[in-house]
């Protein structure tokens, strides 16, 4: 954990020198499959056209970064790949295979978890409930099942501290009764915990205070070497060139660059989002 | 953890108690317990004979059963977000379909009660389907299924009373004399709120309605098939309904066109008043069944204290009103408002503390460790 420690890396100073002393990205084995795969992508909403002919791949073991100006279309985009709404054309795979998810049930079904923008907590449900949520542990028998209350408070917990963040509230404190960087802390945690073959965030650290945001990219790199294939949304350019491995930039729905995150300076990435046109 | 030890003596049983009733004010069921006690002695009040009895009781609960079974649906499908106006129409059209069925088909009761129960299932899974398919409010939905269902009544009864004899067993058995005098309806009532506490408090499906009535969007991208969970939702509230109705077919033998007519709207006013918020996402059945026997008071306390029938709306209006301004405005007051004492909210030690604080004494091992943790 020591060597691939990223938490100190403050968002300011010093941090390019970190992003220069990182090593060399691996390439891409010859013939690996991706475990997520979106071919020839395009979705519109009425009069507005969100993606166009988008492509990219998520490799186990790599770490995606998703960049782009407000309104590229990156979360249009990861919503598709999570079933949220399928696309107008084109093709998701999953693990080389074309699939199509009719909800975000038959994404997480998957083990495709995803941190979504608007962060999906229910403001009148417990900490540990709203951790559990699609996911609820049961004990009984046939059609008797009850909530079994006692692991799902084990299960928030073990999910909150294997985020490493101090959770001061009580597990059954409610959901609107947390703070933005909280409720931030709960739906990665619920993500990290839940998800076993891909992982997709949304801005993860936006509400939060560095160390946490550390914390959350630590992690986003243990999930890197648990062998799931991450896709990282940030705002944050160091963040995207200290833990990413492959690096896509979107800009006005469609892709502007994909590159290795060797291949690529900080200065070229700012240039391409802020590009318009 | 000297600090602690302190600090929990000054866990007077004052304390302790004034926090215990500031935690019971934030349940939603306070509105309606207090409801409840209130209409108790106002009502023994102005008819001390005649109200605190056993006859009385006995009457009181035989309203809030029927009333609270269908209430009990309606609760659990406001929790989840949405309406149905049309439970009234279903409670007397099923209560038709049980009544044929006895009568012209010669069915036994108990079959014919199976029937009419899916009936109102099948109803309301056309609710359900409509609203998850179309997209539509479910306020207009049920609005139109409530007149189409209502036609067809009136059109099949021509609008008069249709009678059924009904077999001793089953009539007892519906809606028969219980233990004391109490009606079997009551045993109905109880079981139907025990099993829906249950399924709302703790199961999974109970965690999805309160979640879809919070935030539907959420709740889906975390995998719960809200379609799903709101169509039998739909099922459930109508099925209730039907319930319902076979309890007064069998009171009443027999079935009319207005049957059942007024109880949508009762209905929501008892879930209102049992704490259930109107927006959904929040409420308690508990609250709901406190709710129908608010309603069996004023119903059968103001014939008792010699009021006018009219009464009966106002005071109910009053009630329905009162119960809101007391969930919102009080309840958020109350929320905002500082635990006693350096009770941490929500903190677990606090609940631990006032559960203890009924039998044990300030200062001893036991209540300080049960609060020492509380303040921080
Ligand atoms: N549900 C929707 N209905 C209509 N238009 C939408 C919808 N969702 C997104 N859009 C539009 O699609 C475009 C892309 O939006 P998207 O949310 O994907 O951008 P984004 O890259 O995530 O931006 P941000 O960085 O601000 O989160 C925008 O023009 C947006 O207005
Ligand atoms: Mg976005």
């Amino acid at each position: 954990m020591s060597e691939e420690r990223v938490s100190n890396l403050p968002a300011g100073s010093g941090s390019e020198d970190m992003i220069a002393r990182r090593p060399p990205v691996e390439p891409i084995p010859a013939g690996a499959v991706p475990v997520l795969e979106a071919a020839n992508i395009s979705k519109g909403f009425g009069a507005t056209t969100a993606l166009v002919d988008v492509s990219l791949k998520a490799y186990s073991g790599r770490i995606l970064a998703l960049l782009g100006d407000n309104g590229a279309g990156k979360s249009t985009l990861i919503k598709i790949l999570s079933g949220v709404f399928p696309p107008d054309a084109g093709q998701l795979l999953f693990n080389g295979k074309p699939v199509t998810f009719a909800n975000p049930a038959d994404a997480r079904e998957r083990g495709i978890a995803t941190v979504f923008q608007d962060l999906a907590v229910c403001e009148l449900l417990s900490v540990t409930r709203n951790i559990v949520l699609g996911r609820e542990p049961q004990k009984g028998f046939g059609p008797f099942k009850l909530l079994d209350l006692k692991k799902a408070e084990d299960m928030a917990r073990s999910a909150l501290h294997g985020l490493g963040v101090r959770w001061e509230r009580g597990l059954d404190e409610r959901g609107a009764n947390i703070s933005g960087g909280e409720r931030q802390s709960l739906a990665i945690a619920r993500a990290m915990f839940f998800g076993s073959s891909a992982l997709i965030l949304d801005e993860p650290t936006s509400a939060l205070a560095v160390r946490q945001a550390g914390r959350v990219l630590d992690h986003i790199v243990r999930a890197r070497e648990q062998g799931q294939a991450v896709i990282l949304i940030t705002h944050n350019f160091r963040h995207a060139l200290s833990v990413a491995d492959d690096i896509t930039v979107l800009a006005q729905g469609r892709v502007a660059g994909q590159f290795r995150r060797d291949q690529v300076e900080l200065d070229e990435l700012t240039d391409l989002v802020a590009r318009v046109g | 953890m000297s600090n602690g030890e302190n600090a929990s003596a000054q866990h007077s049983r004052r304390v302790v108690y004034g926090e215990a009733l500031r935690r019971f004010m934030l349940r939603p069921e306070a509105t309606s317990v207090v409801a409840v006690i209130v209409l108790f002695i106002v009502f023994s009040a102005l008819a001390p004979t005649l109200f605190p009895t056993r006859l009385t009781y006995i009457s009181i609960m035989a309203v809030a059963a029927e009333l609270g079974i269908i209430s009990i649906g309606v609760t659990l499908l406001m929790i989840g977000g949405h309406f149905d106006l049309s439970v009234g129409a279903v409670l007397g059209l099923t209560s038709y379909v049980a009544v044929v069925l006895m009568r012209d088909f010669g069915i036994h009761p108990v079959p014919a009660s199976f029937i009419a129960i899916s009936v109102g299932g099948l109803l309301g899974l056309l609710n359900g389907f409509l609203v998850v398919r179309f997209r539509i409010h479910s306020f207009v939905v049920t609005l139109g299924t409530m007149l189409i269902w209502r036609g067809v009544l009136i059109a099949l009864t021509g609008g008069f009373p249709m009678t059924v004899a009904i077999p001793q067993g089953f009539k007892d058995a519906m809606s028969g004399p219980l233990l004391g005098g109490f009606r079997m309806s009551m045993l109905w009532f109880f079981a139907v709120g025990i099993l829906a506490t249950v399924l709302l408090v703790r199961t999974k499906f109970g965690n999805w309605v309160q979640a879809i009535g919070q935030n539907a969007n959420a709740a889906r991208n975390l995998g719960v098939p809200v379609e799903r969970v709101t169509i039998l939702l739909f099922v459930i509230t109508s099925s209730l309904a039907a319930l319902a109705g076979i309890i007064q077919v069998a009171r009443f033998a027999s079935v009319d066109a207005l049957r059942g007519e007024g109880m949508e709207l009762q209905a929501v006013a008892v879930t209102v008043i049992g704490g259930t918020l109107l927006s959904g996402g929040y409420g308690s059945v508990v609250g709901t069944m406190l709710g129908a026997i608010t309603f069996g008071m004023i119903q059968v306390g103001l014939v008792l204290a010699g009021a006018p029938g009219h009464f009966f709306r106002t005071l109910t209006g009053v009630i329905v009103v009162g119960a809101v301004i007391l969930n919102t405005t009080v309840a958020r007051r109350m929320a905002n408002s500082k635990p006693l004492a350096g009770f941490k909210r929500g903190s677990t030690d606090a609940d631990a503390a006032i559960k203890a604080g009924a039998e044990v004494d300030i200062g001893t091992s036991k209540s300080s460790t049960s609060a020492s943790e509380a303040p921080r």
